[in-house]
């Protein structure tokens, strides 16, 4: 179970939708199980089909949350094209294994779809978000 | 040199739950040799089979990533600040139907699914839906490029039938760019088409050829061609040109910095010197082979594939069935992209006529 507010769950989504048809990453930072920021951050592959977070950002954010004690909660992506579930080379990319990766899916553009997935060596599984 | 190496949070389990570490080197690639000798665990993960460094994990030293400084030999000094960090990435693969649909030039050793991606993320400009722009855009279309920009901002005619194969006769009266959008979506969902119903002008051009790669011009006039010419040049994006005349095509490509094609023909002719390109006769096959052939420059460019036509202009001889080839090069006193530039903007392009002789349709 991961709860979120509602307001960064729309943040994401609006996040995808501005980027769409390139995929859109971000980070969820924050302590004690509660986001307490969303990081947008650039895609340094401008791609439809791959996301890297830029390396300059990362370093900045997770910079930031260090010196305020908070961890990546979450990293979200994008798929502008395909459903809210792990890929192949998401999987085998997660280089974050306590962190969740979120999804956030337009293939229904008018009704988006966000999930979350523990991705840890190789394995997925998928946590309920409850939306507070 | 004894430099602090941070370690964030999915690696402490590797360094006994420590943030900080001590390593010591001369350089990047010496230090991560230090450190695996006393975090095997790590070392395991700051190196791949062939003992690189892997491309998902970045490094920095002193808060800039090192592929900006000088990579794995990028000098330390006592006091350095390290840090090592896994990259947040991913991405998606083609799905089965992409990978049938696209499988006889997946099979392409120089393509493979990384090229097909490739495919799939370009941009293309095409301006013209007319004779040269319709086979181009089928072919672009049917092998994936997943963004086509078009831009006409004219209706079909009855007369465009004969050589405009994005349109049918139906579509008569309707604006172009609507039917293309709807012909290529027939041949190719993947591809997202992005209309363009105006007349491209030195007011709009920089906005539009910005959303794009590369410019691929399928145009009749010479103003046009010359505002085609600065405005990619000027935003930086390779620009493929066509035209066609009675029974003769050209197509070369043009990259900024290589030439131009002010660097052939400084200036647009004078007004009345060249015929009006409706009153000139054509065959529809002619503008379909330049238009295939600009298509195929831009598959090129895409998938980084052979010699491109950049400082060639190939010229097609249809009655005798050659092709032949005249060497371009830039041209140090081009008012564009010469030495000593003189145009910086898009200007006023109006005032030369429409026209041929190098090219249209």
């Amino acid at each position: 179970m991961f709860t979120i507010d509602k307001h960064y769950i729309d943040e994401m989504i609006a996040h995808a939708r501005d980027e769409a048809p390139i995929e859109c990453c971000g980070v969820l930072g924050g302590r004690d199980e509660r986001v307490l920021k969303l990081y947008q951050a650039t895609n340094a592959e401008h791609s439809r089909y791959r996301y890297n977070i830029d390396s300059q950002e990362l370093f900045r954010i997770n910079r930031e949350c260090e010196e305020n004690g908070w961890q990546f909660l979450g990293i979200y992506h994008s798929h502008p094209d395909g459903e809210a579930y792990p890929s192949p080379t998401d999987v085998e990319r997660a280089g974050w294994p306590e962190s969740l990766y979120l999804i956030v899916s337009l293939l229904s553009p008018g009704n988006p779809e966000v999930r979350a997935f523990r991705i840890q060596d190789g394995e997925v599984t998928e946590e309920t978000i409850e939306i507070a | 040199m004894a430099v602090t190496v941070y370690i964030p949070a999915p690696f402490r389990k590797l360094t006994g739950n420590r943030s900080y570490v001590e390593g010591h080197g001369q350089t990047v690639a010496e230090l991560l040799d230090e450190l695996k000798t006393r975090y095997p665990a790590l070392g395991d993960m700051l190196q791949n089979e062939a003992g690189e460094l892997p491309a998902h994990i970045h490094i920095y030293v002193n808060n800039q990533e090192i592929y900006s400084l000088q990579g794995k030999a990028t000098p330390l000094n006592d006091g350095d600040e390290v840090a090592v960090i896994p990259a947040i990435a991913g991405g998606q693969v083609l799905t089965p139907d992409q990978m049938l649909r696209y499988s006889r030039q997946i099979m392409i050793p120089q393509v493979g699914s990384a090229g097909q991606r490739k495919l799939l993320d370009a941009r293309v400009l095409i301006v013209g839906a007319g004779g040269l722009g319709s086979p181009a855009a089928v072919y672009l279309a049917a092998a994936g490029v997943g963004t086509l920009g078009i831009v006409d901002s004219d209706e079909l005619e009855l007369s465009n039938l004969q050589r405009q194969i994005l349109h049918h006769t139906a579509d008569v009266g309707r604006p172009k760019v609507e039917s293309a959008q709807e012909t290529i979506a027939r041949y190719n969902p993947d591809v997202r088409v992005i209309t363009h119903r105006v007349r491209l002008t030195s007011a709009n051009a920089m906005e539009i050829i910005a959303q794009y790669d590369m410019v691929v011009g399928a145009v009749d006039s010479f103003a046009t061609r010359y505002l085609l010419n600065d405005a990619s040049y000027l935003a930086g994006k390779p620009y493929i040109d066509g035209g066609v005349f009675l029974f003769e095509g050209q197509a070369t490509v043009f990259i900024p910095g290589q030439g131009c094609y002010r660097c052939l023909f400084p200036e647009p002719p004078p007004a009345g010197m060249v015929p009006n390109p409706s009153q000139v006769g054509l065959l529809g096959v002619l503008p379909g082979v330049i238009g295939v052939i600009e298509a195929f420059e831009a598959l090129k460019l895409i998938l980084s594939l052979g010699e491109s036509l950049s400082g060639r202009l190939l010229i097609f001889d249809a009655l005798t069935m050659e092709f032949r080839q005249v060497k371009t090069r830039r041209d140090p006193r081009c008012p564009l992209c010469g030495d000593a530039p003189t145009i910086h903007e898009l200007s006023d392009y109006e005032a030369s006529p429409s026209s041929s002789l190098a090219g249209h349709d």
